[in-house]
């Protein structure tokens, strides 16, 4: 390097160049933005729109109401509501943070120490820690949703059985008459628990848990408004249980009830919401059969679902394989690992365009042209 | 990005204006001590460069341009002449001056990042400004006392009660 060279390496930008140089930085960063791939999470169970406009009004008109104000804890409005929508006395409805809160609290109820939990498995990771935490023993029932199982491993320490219907991560249903044919079967000391988050995407027989209430006193029946009316912020849920159960029903309400913007968007979705679930209803349906259909080309065992989740399994590769390769290509997916099960994994079902997405997704993922 | 205090409510976004580091091109290649030390001296000695040149406005610079203008007129025997290459002798060598000046300063800019100093700016505004401080002085004391100039209507030396 010559003596001058030496000194021209010290001369610092000038201010056009190094303006040129974030603009042209600026460029290169919008260029990658617009190349980026948007990823598309099909991991949650909630729903992944906004809720309807009119709920969002009402949670905001109440946000900027009378917060100073304690909301009425027993929700005594929307209980109403919901009384008159499923044919219950406002009585045997109790309203809570999400069906998971009232499940738990259910749980914290029912169970003592050395209590046995029975559930379906795979299903809802949150039922073998409600029982931990109340001292009892979670015991999972391998095989689906099969009566016959599940009677088969009652025992005189089995206290409760948690069971999901539609079953997340699987999909799939117990009808009407296997529910009734449990109940039925089940001993007095035991008694249902039947978490039905996922039932307002089930194409029929969507009450027919609720029609057995009146007839079996161990049955309660949990919702929430945190899946297909897309509220999972408000954190709401309720509760109902057969004649007889209003006490058990009280303990497990939350101290001091629900915030009033949770009660008031609860009660506006159940006033406004009925055309836009209907659609959501149905746009799970279809993408359900588009995305059966579509798997017989491709080497994946699907069962039918009456949820908005399929459990798919991959040939010749794990379920956490199968997510990690999804994830390369943008898609999230639930891998079965976390429920225990290695072979599997949980797609949620959210409109045309994401199943399209994640059918090119998986046809990379597997190597099928 | 607005930047200036008073699109920002007073307030200064990001760095404020002028004192941002100095931005390479390519990051440059530093000599060992014994270079930096003798890239220091050369600083030095560009900056007395400066110093002199920046003074030769205040001395040589006008006793040259007189001296040539006199010689203008005594050759033209044209008053007019004479002032006129005067004037535009010291204007062409006030020009040539700063030109230089400007060189040398971003020479010494250079040369003293070389010898390891965060140099941002260049020093040529202090240094005119210390040369007139001195020089004008001088100069003045000269031209009023020693020179023989005299202004119309003023008798300096009788003021003085010479």
């Amino acid at each position: 390097m010559g003596l001058l060279d030496y000194y021209r390496q010290f001369a610092g930008m000038s201010d056009e160049e190094i303006s040129a140089q974030l603009r042209e930085q600026a460029e290169e960063r919008r260029r990658r933005a617009l190349a980026r791939i948007e990823q598309l999470d099909l991991s949650r169970t909630t729903w992944h729109e906004l809720p309807h406009p009119e709920v969002v009004n009402a949670v905001t008109y109440a946000a900027r109401g009378a917060l100073n104000v304690a909301p009425d804890p027993t929700a005594e409005e929307l209980r109403r509501e919901l009384g008159r929508r499923h044919g219950v006395e406002p009585e045997r409805i109790v309203v809570g943070h999400g069906a998971a809160q009232l499940l738990a609290s259910a749980a914290r109820a029912l169970l003592e120490p050395g209590d046995e939990l029975l559930t379906p498995w795979p299903s809802y990771g949150l039922y073998p820690l409600m029982a931990q935490r109340t001292g009892a023993r979670a015991v999972p029932v391998p095989g689906g949703l099969d009566v016959e199982r599940l009677l088969a491993a009652v025992t005189p320490r089995t206290r409760a059985i948690a069971l999901c219907n539609p079953n997340d991560p699987t999909g799939e249903r117990l009808p009407g008459a296997a529910l009734r044919a449990l109940l039925d079967a089940l001993p007095e000391h035991v008694s249902l628990l039947l978490d039905e988050a996922l039932v307002d995407f089930a194409t029929a027989e969507r009450d027919a848990a609720l029609a057995l209430l009146d007839d079996h006193p161990r049955l309660l029946a949990f919702r929430t408004f945190s899946k297909i009316y897309g509220l999972a912020g408000l954190r709401a849920g309720y509760a109902l249980g057969a004649p007889g159960a209003e006490e058990l029903l009280v303990r497990i309400a939350p101290e001091l009830g629900v915030g009033l913007p949770a009660q008031i968007g609860a009660l506006m979705a159940l006033r406004r919401c009925d055309g836009q679930l209907a659609q959501r209803r149905a746009a799970v349906a279809a993408e359900r059969e588009r995305l059966l259909g579509a798997l017989h080309e491709l080497p994946l065992d699907a069962a039918p679902s009456e949820a908005n989740v399929m459990w798919l399994r991959p040939a010749g590769l794990t379920g956490a394989e199968l997510a990690l390769r999804l994830q390369r290509s943008g898609v999230l997916v639930q891998s079965g690992a976390g429920v225990g099960d290695e072979h599997h994994v949980r797609v949620t079902l959210q409109s045309e365009r994401a199943t399209e997405r994640l059918l090119e997704a998986l046809r990379t993922a597997l190597g099928v042209a | 990005m607005r930047t200036d205090p008073s699109d920002t409510g007073g307030l200064f976004i990001t760095r404020r204006p002028g004192t941002r580091p100095v931005q390479y091109r390519t990051a440059p290649r530093v000599g060992d001590a014994g270079r930096q030390r003798m890239d220091g001296l050369v600083a030095a000695a560009l900056l007395a460069g400066m110093v002199v040149v920046n003074l030769c406005f205040w001395g040589p610079l006008p006793l040259a341009c007189l001296f040539l203008g006199g010689r203008t007129q005594y050759l033209t025997g044209s008053i007019f002449a004479g002032l006129t290459v005067a004037f535009a002798t010291m204007i062409a060598g006030l020009l040539l001056g700063l030109m230089a000046l400007k060189r040398l300063d971003y020479a010494w800019i250079l040369v003293r990042r070389a010898a390891g100093h965060d140099q941002r700016q260049g020093v040529i505004g202090k240094i005119f400004m210390i040369c007139c401080m001195i020089g004008v002085p001088i100069f003045s004391v000269w031209f009023l006392f020693f020179s023989g100039a005299s202004l119309a209507g003023v008798d300096v030396q009788g003021l003085l009660g010479g």
